[in-house]
């Protein structure tokens, strides 16, 4: 490629058309690049950043770039770096956790370079000025789509544009979903972009259509396989189950919009974060049935891909699983279970799941109720479809061999996940191996075809000593409640679940498809019951499978792969002879087609992104040739879901146009119309007046001092938007420091309601009475949230609801009890965040400012550095669960060990010396009970 | 309902004041009786409630503080029990939330009658209950302590949780697995094994 920057010559990776356009207009403005899914998004980014790289003397900053697409962008600059032989490129710097230092922060900014940071580090350093927005060359703002008003990312570009006027400034997304939903979305976001222009490049484009539909197209062959008849049950039962929860949920959320909520958007990717948006604002005050329904209707999605993504074994181990997990505790009712598991529907589920893998037929000499079970193990279309298109692809090489081009003559198999790739290439690996078993001897002389007999008889195999593993295991976690409640509970019921060793008879499974025909396995109080088989019966199923000598012979499962010495191995074979098995993984996709360059891909499930790298792939490359085969199951979500998304990318690309074509319009009737509080937070914004720098003759601007961490939400960039001046530090004790005096702990409602649970709020509470004169609390709701805590259900309590020995289970009492524990901790109520900035304001008028060095102060123990006192949150909380550890020995611990693992190989003694006997034994006993080999 | 006679430590004291307030109709669980009190609600020795409705506070902002400087600090908790009954509720709060800070009392809101009839009943009963509740100490059995264990890093579910303890037998092989044995777990994919191996490596202190 030519180059187009004068003062430095570069070499440019940007062989189409379209691209070569997009870069041009990128280098000569500000702009926000929505392009479609597969066009190359990364590939442009780190072109452009590459151009500006070598020419030296920069500084740019990448925000909002994922932990993968860093290394990409770095891979990515360095190779650029390399091919054009710039001497000034330095590649990228990724800036990304609290390992640096903030001196050598201060260094490394002076230095200049390409620099990728996380935003809460970020917007920290440009604050505390030890990035001075002066300094910044520009900005490349990522996922575009992601940045609301109210977010980090706004906040990072608002106070870059408060002070830097002249640096670039330019937005990507690759997801045109988000700008379509909501009133003129494109020009709120532009809003919040500071951008004035749009680059829309769908897949409908005229240049990118013309790039990539000319003479070099690829062949593509589709392949459309019918579902077995049990795939086909099991999904209509799915689709039951989904539906009847959908049902249950408009029941019990009277009063909500929810007119979408169909069978038809439950098969759309998205479905889930539709319901949890539109319930969101209700969120603390819905019931706890309407939380399991929700996480139901995730499951039933998740098992919706499951049963046409896994093999009949493990889809029945993955039901195993989910029953066991969704199981009630004995001897609760059936109001606090999962309404699905109640239907026909979800019995159809486990029953045909199970026919699949192996049946039983009544034994001829019957006497006993014993039934045989033999192997089923039906197999998955696709793979047979995947083999007879393998054997199609050799036919083909050899008896027309194609010309000699490019590409290396891999076979690409593309599929959804790694799991995938797994079953795909232990079923190549084992399709040509035989089971003979003694009947068949005799029928195997007949010609050979592939089939997966050998890895579904390993993998039932594994699958039943699975079972016997799990039934111990269940066993163990669950009869403790049992023995717990037996007492209390009517035993009838309490003997419903999860009592695999209780006498056989009353264990009965009874299978639905065999001769016995009675009624369906259900327990005592109504849902699907979980079935064990009798000890005999799985031993002749074991027997019918066991291991037979060919079997005996072929290598074990081999579960990690030595990915270490990957390059050895990579050369052994000719790039001609492989076939390559690989998973969908964004923009990765288009390194891997570069570096495999296959004759032939196969797409084991359809993606419609990798259908465009294909496309772009085989434009930029006059000289290889591909052929595509595309593969679906006709008539199932799979088929739908795709569809679906691509309809709706080319909708919201429409719509997108449409308003752009309108939005001049928007933007001078900009402050019209309804009040809306976020654009009158905008409004406010006057980026003439520079952060803070009130012009008012007050002697000091007025200032608040910030924990670090609280800028994960959005009000420090709002209470920074009332220009006050945010002082980040990082804090022990409170959130926000107003005054000398006044301390303040924010807590959303589901804040709230977890640092009641787990009493957080209580010490905190304690440990900012010891520090400060007037704490509060401040309970914040979301904007668009329901300000209410009322919920649904009635309230009008029966004396036990008032009862003080009862556990008190919801927020009101918890307040209650809060407030009468500390009669002086005052609570501030706001309805949202741009209300919470209001109410500081107010309450700091007249009120001295803030000290922040004894605010960090406040709270650290004398004797230690403060360093020393900055804990990450998650292990905590990991640990904090673990039985014997109170929040007063939790300090030992962490101080003495390094990370969960260390505590968990801990022995008795050791743990002694920390936390004392009684706490060492029981956190000795949480992680080492063997749960596998229980002999009580 | 004819509620059983007890003493008056035991009941609400409600001021005449108060009469004709649909607050009074669902106080149900709890006893409670007129009395001459400077507050509106007594709700032990050291708790009171003043009652304040957001539509009447607009109509007469000064009533509030008249009743606040009654109470001549002879409570210890004075909870000013605010009903939000309009909705352009921005102003008023904001300036309550000052009040509280200087007049030194606590702002409970409420949305309704019966929200308010159930704060006070809450207020009355727990006079001399204790903190546990709040303070975090629940005993719950093994099974739920491990699964709440497991799923503390985001993403990881509840069946997660048993698959992997089934997998490995006890929670201590599975702190200690390699990513790639997780991996092989059944509903495991990479985003979760990612998480949890880094999470269980993850040092408790911020380094520097």
């Amino acid at each position: 490629m030519s180059a187009n920057n004068a003062l430095q010559p570069v070499k440019l990776s940007l062989p189409l058309e379209y691209q070569q356009h997009l870069f041009q207009e990128l280098r000569a403005e500000d702009e926000l690049v929505v392009i479609a899914k597969g066009l190359g998004l990364m590939r442009l980014v780190t072109n452009l950043l590459h151009s500006y790289d070598a020419a030296g003397n920069n500084l740019i900053i990448v925000v909002g770039a994922e932990e993968r697409e860093n290394a990409w962008i770095g891979e990515a600059l360095a190779e650029s770096a390399a091919v054009s032989m710039a001497p000034k490129a330095r590649g990228l710097t990724v800036v990304n956790t609290d390992f640096t230092s903030v001196a050598a922060r201060e260094k490394m900014y002076a230095k200049g370079g390409i620099y990728s940071i996380t935003s809460r580090i970020l917007v920290v350093d440009l604050l505390t000025s030890l990035l001075d927005p002066d300094t910044i060359t520009g900005l490349i703002v990522l996922h575009a789509d992601k940045v609301i008003a109210t977010s980090l990312e706004a906040f990072i570009i608002r106070v870059y544009r408060q002070k830097n006027k002249n640096g670039f400034l330019k937005a990507f997304s690759d997801n045109p979903d988000p700008f379509t939903v909501g009133f003129s979305p494109l020009a709120t976001m532009m809003r919040n972009l500071f951008l004035r222009k749009t680059s829309l490049w769908p897949r409908f484009h005229m240049t990118v259509a013309s790039s990539l539909e000319g003479k070099k197209k690829a062949e593509v062959i589709e392949l459309e396989i019918p579902m077995t008849d049990a795939m086909r049950d099991i999904q209509t039962a799915i689709m039951e189950c989904v539906e009847v929860s959908i049902h249950e949920l408009k029941k019990g959320n009277s009063g909500l919009e929810m007119d979408d909520w169909n069978l038809d958007s439950a098969l759309l990717k998205n479905f889930d974060v539709m319901v949890r948006r539109q319930l969101d604002p209700n969120w603390h005050r819905v019931s706890w049935k309407t939380k399991q329904i929700v996480s139901d209707l995730t499951v039933l999605r998740g098992l919706l891909h499951s049963v046409l993504a896994l093999d009949c074994v493990s889809f029945l181990q993955h039901l195993d699983t989910i029953h066991a997990a969704h199981s009630p505790q004995p001897g609760s009712t059936r109001q606090t279970q999962s309404p699905w598991l109640f239907l026909d529907a979800a019995h159809t589920i486990f029953e045909t799941a199970k026919r699949r893998v192996y049946a039983s037929n009544a034994k001829a000499n019957a006497k006993s109720s014993i039934d045989s079970l033999r192997p089923v193990l039906e197999e998955q279309p696709k793979w047979a479809l995947l083999a007879e298109i393998l054997e199609e692809i050799d036919r083909d090489l050899y008896f027309e061999p194609p010309m000699r081009d490019d590409s290396n003559g891999t076979i690409l198999i593309m599929c959804a996940d790694e799991a995938t790739t797994r079953q795909l290439r232990d079923y190549l690996q084992m399709m040509h191996v035989e089971p003979k078993t003694e009947h068949d001897t005799k029928q195997s002389k007949e010609a050979h075809k592939p089939s997966a007999a050998f890895m579904m008889r390993r993998r039932l195999r594994n699958y039943l000593n699975w079972k016997r593993e799990f039934a111990q295991v269940s066993n163990a976690l669950f009869t403790e409640n049992q023995k717990a409640l037996e007492g209390a509970v009517d035993p009838r019921i309490a003997q419903g679940s999860y009592k695999g060793k209780a006498p056989a008879n009353k264990r009965r499974r009874v299978r639905g498809g065999g001769a016995a025909g009675a009624a369906p396995g259900r327990a005592a109080n109504g849902s699907v019951a979980q079935y064990f088989e009798k000890p005999n019966e799985v031993a002749d199923l074991m027997d019918e499978i066991r291991i037979t000598g060919e079997e005996a012979n072929q290598k074990a499962d081999i579960i990690a792969d030595p990915l270490e010495d990957m390059d050895d191995y990579f050369e052994l074979y000719e790039m001609q002879d492989l076939v390559v098995v690989h998973a969908y993984d964004g923009d990765q996709d288009e390194h891997v087609l570069e570096e495999v360059k296959p004759r032939y891909i196969i797409m084991y499930e359809p993606d419609a992104a990798f259908i465009r790298r294909i496309e772009v792939y085989r434009s930029s490359h006059n000289d290889r040739n591909v052929r595509v085969y595309f593969m679906f199951y006709g008539q199932s979500v799979e088929e739908q879901r795709y569809l679906a998304t691509v309809r709706r990318e080319k909708d919201s690309f429409t719509k997108l146009i449409k308003e752009r074509a309108s939005m001049s319009v928007v933007m001078t009737t900009e402050f019209q119309g309804v009040e809306d509080p976020q654009e009158a937070f905008l409004r406010t914004v006057n980026t003439r007046i520079a952060g803070g720098g009130r012009l008012a003759a007050t002697a000091e601007p007025p200032r608040v001092v910030v924990d670090v961490r609280e800028f994960r939400s959005s009000l420090p960039s709002l209470l920074h938007g009332r220009s006050m001046i945010i002082v980040p530090c990082m804090l022990t004790v409170g959130d926000y420091i107003l005054s000398p005096t006044i301390c303040v702990e924010r807590k959303s409602v589901s804040d709230l309601i977890g640092s009641f649970k787990d009493g957080r709020l209580y010490s905190q509470a304690e440990t900012m009475f010891q520090h400060y004169k007037n704490p509060m609390l401040l309970i914040e709701f979301d904007q668009n949230k329901s300000f209410t805590l009322e919920p649904f259900a009635d309230l009008s309590g029966s004396l036990k609801s008032v009862n003080p020995n009862e556990v008190p289970s919801d927020l009101q009492s918890k307040i209650v009890l809060l407030t009468l524990a500390f009669p002086r901790l005052r609570i501030i109520w706001s309805s949202s965040p741009y209300q919470t900035a209001e109410i500081f304001e107010a309450l700091k008028t007249q009120q001295e400012e803030p000290d922040p060095v004894a605010a960090v102060r406040a709270g650290l123990d004398k004797d230690m550095k403060a360093e020393d006192q900055v804990f990450n949150l998650e292990p905590h909380e990991m640990l904090g669960v673990v039985p014997g550890v109170t929040p007063k020995n939790l300090k030992n611990l962490t101080l003495k060990a390094e990370n969960v693992r260390e505590v968990a190989n801990m022995t008795v003694d050791e743990l002694q010396l920390l936390i004392g006997t009684e706490a060492a034994r029981q956190v000795y006993g949480f992680f080492n009970r063997n749960l596998i080999d229980l002999d009580d | 309902q004819a509620l059983p006679q007890r003493s008056s430590g035991s009941s609400i004291l409600v001021s005449p004041r108060q009469k004709g307030n649909p607050v009074l109709a669902s106080l149900r669980s709890v006893a409670w009786e007129y009395s001459d009190i400077p507050a509106d609600y007594g709700l032990g020795l050291t708790t009171c409630a003043l009652f304040l409705s957001l539509k009447y506070h607009r109509l007469h902002p000064e009533y509030i503080y008249t009743r606040i400087r009654n109470l001549q600090g002879k409570y210890n908790l004075r909870i000013l029990l605010t009903m939000v009954d309009i909705p352009n509720h921005e102003d008023s709060l904001r300036e309550l939330s000052k009040t509280s800070l200087i007049n030194n009392v606590t702002i409970i809101l409420c949305w309704s009658a019966a929200e308010a009839a159930r704060y006070l009943e809450l207020y009355k009963s727990y006079e001399h209950a204790n903190f546990s509740a709040i303070k975090g100490q629940q005993a719950t059995s093994y099974a739920e302590k491990l699964v709440e264990f497991v799923t503390v890093p985001r993403g990881i579910n509840k069946a997660d949780a048993i698959t992997l303890v089934s997998a490995f037998g006890s929670l201590k092989n599975a702190v200690n697995a390699d990513p790639e044995q997780v991996a092989v777990i059944n509903g495991w994919g990479e985003k979760k094994v990612k998480r949890w191996c880094s999470v269980v490596e993850e040092p408790f202190r911020v380094q520097h």
